[in-house]
């Protein structure tokens, strides 16, 4: 969400920029559904299972280069 | 699901968060001073500095922000302010590209940030020769630049030195034989203290892009007004009012000479929603039927004619605009993304296009997502 305090967000400031942490976030979280779509599938739907796991994969290490930038600065 | 795997999503869309040396390394050293170039000024302690960019004697406070509508200048400053705080994607375009395959989108035409969707901070320009080449700056570093890390994938939008239109007219066919494939303009440029479409002042520029077949991408909020009620109204009415500012274009080019002059040229409405077009064609048809006697406009051609030739649309999330898409016109309707601004539903672009069209067929989903934009902007598979 936005950097921007709560007392002072509206829904325009949430049509800002994309931040560092909401971008972090919204990895996370699709990085937790993903899991769980995977989980779900079991072994019965192979192509289906390889292009969840190359998906979370790209997720993962898109988040933790987010994380990796911020540590470094 | 309706959304097929092998379709390619393509936002007509999208913005770009200019680099710090964009100008300072395009522009000739004796305007390097003047032209656009990144300052720090302190935020505080315990704070980085901020980055703002200085044009001339102006200080523009955001760089990667230009949707400060309904902002007190007090409240400048508490966004992201500086490069590393915002994702690389925004200004990188080989990180642009890794963010839009986690999104599942293919192509994406972006608009600038720090010189407005429309390119309008450059009139603000003193000296008109470095206003000239700051706008040929923007344009070459989105063709040889950004466009080029992934071509067919990043899709050149261009800007206008629209205070002199025979010098728009040149920078049409100059980028257009680069590979340009759309301009932005303001959505009414009469706001900015240009003439307006009811004047024969933009015929050339319009002419030239028909002879070149770019669409003009006319983005909401170009026209610098905002929808605004009331001084204490909160900004939640102007912010539901937005898509007014799509109908303000749409009207006032239907009754303009322009369409009538310019039967090739294209108009697209960036990011006003589709949904309240049928009504306004309606509306606009029956005023013409009513009121088009005794008032200067065309007086053969309904105005609902002239949107279905000359107009197309887009929408990231107007579930009743797709309910009422064959009223729209299936053909004039386009996919927007908006990345990076935090509307967006990236990373899951894919997902929520897939929601929001899964009770449209195949065919309709696939010119949606990807056709119409293909034709419209003259983008090969």
């Amino acid at each position: 969400m936005s950097r921007r305090p709560e007392s002072e967000r509206s829904d325009w400031t949430d049509l800002d920029l994309l931040t560092r942490e909401e971008a972090h976030g919204r990895l996370l979280a699709e990085i937790a559904e993903t899991d769980v779509r995977l989980s779900e599938l079991g072994e019965s739907d192979q192509a289906e299972r390889e292009l969840l796991q190359s998906r979370l994969r790209a997720l993962r290490e898109a988040a933790e280069d987010l994380i990796d930038h911020s540590k470094k600065n | 699901m309706p959304l097929q795997p092998w379709m390619k999503l393509l936002s007509t869309d999208d913005h770009l968060i200019e680099p710090p040396r964009l100008w300072s390394d395009r522009l000739p050293a004796k305007f390097r001073e003047a032209g656009p170039r990144i300052v720090e000024q302190p935020r505080g302690e315990g704070q980085a500095p901020a980055e703002v960019w200085v044009y001339e004697d102006r200080v523009y406070p955001y760089i990667g922000l230009n949707a400060v509508a309904g902002k007190k200048p007090e409240e400048f400053g508490l966004e992201p302010t500086r490069y590393d705080e915002m994702i690389p994607g925004c200004y990188d375009p080989k990180a642009r590209i890794r963010d839009m395959d986690l999104d599942g989108v293919w192509g994406a035409l972006c608009f600038p940030s720090f010189p407005g969707f429309s390119g309008h901070v450059f009139l603000d320009g003193k000296d008109r020769e470095l206003a000239l080449l700051c706008v040929q700056a923007w344009n070459d570093f989105v063709l040889d630049e950004w466009c080029a890390t992934a071509p067919g994938r990043l899709i050149p939008l261009v800007i206008m030195p629209m205070w002199d239109v025979e010098a728009c007219v040149a920078e049409i066919h100059r980028t257009a034989a680069k590979g340009a494939k759309a301009i932005s303009f303001p959505e009414n440029p009469s706001p900015r203290g240009l003439p307006s479409f009811h004047t024969d002042y933009w015929d050339p520029m319009f002419s030239a892009a028909e002879e070149t077949d770019m669409p003009l991408c006319l983005h909401f909020g170009t026209s610098g007004q905002a929808p605004k009620t009331a001084p204490e109204a909160p900004f939640a009415v102007t912010i539901a009012l937005f898509g007014c500012n799509a109908m303000y274009a749409t009207a006032d080019l239907l009754f303009s000479p322009v369409l009538h002059k310019h039967p090739k040229l294209k108009i697209g409405l960036s990011e006003g929603g589709i949904g309240w077009i049928p009504y306004l064609l309606e509306r606009s048809d029956g005023t013409w039927e009513r009121h088009r006697f005794y008032q200067n406009v065309n007086q053969s051609v309904r105005p609902s004619e002239l949107f279905h030739k000359h107009f197309h649309g887009c929408f990231i999330d107007d579930r009743f605009g797709v309910e009422v898409r064959h009223h729209v016109g299936i053909d004039k309707i386009t996919w927007e993304c908006d990345y990076p601004h935090s509307d967006s539903y990236w990373p899951k672009s894919r997902a929520y296009a897939a929601e929001v069209l899964a009770d449209v067929p195949d065919e309709e989903v696939h010119q949606i997502v990807e056709l119409n934009t293909r034709r419209l902007y003259n983008l090969p598979a």
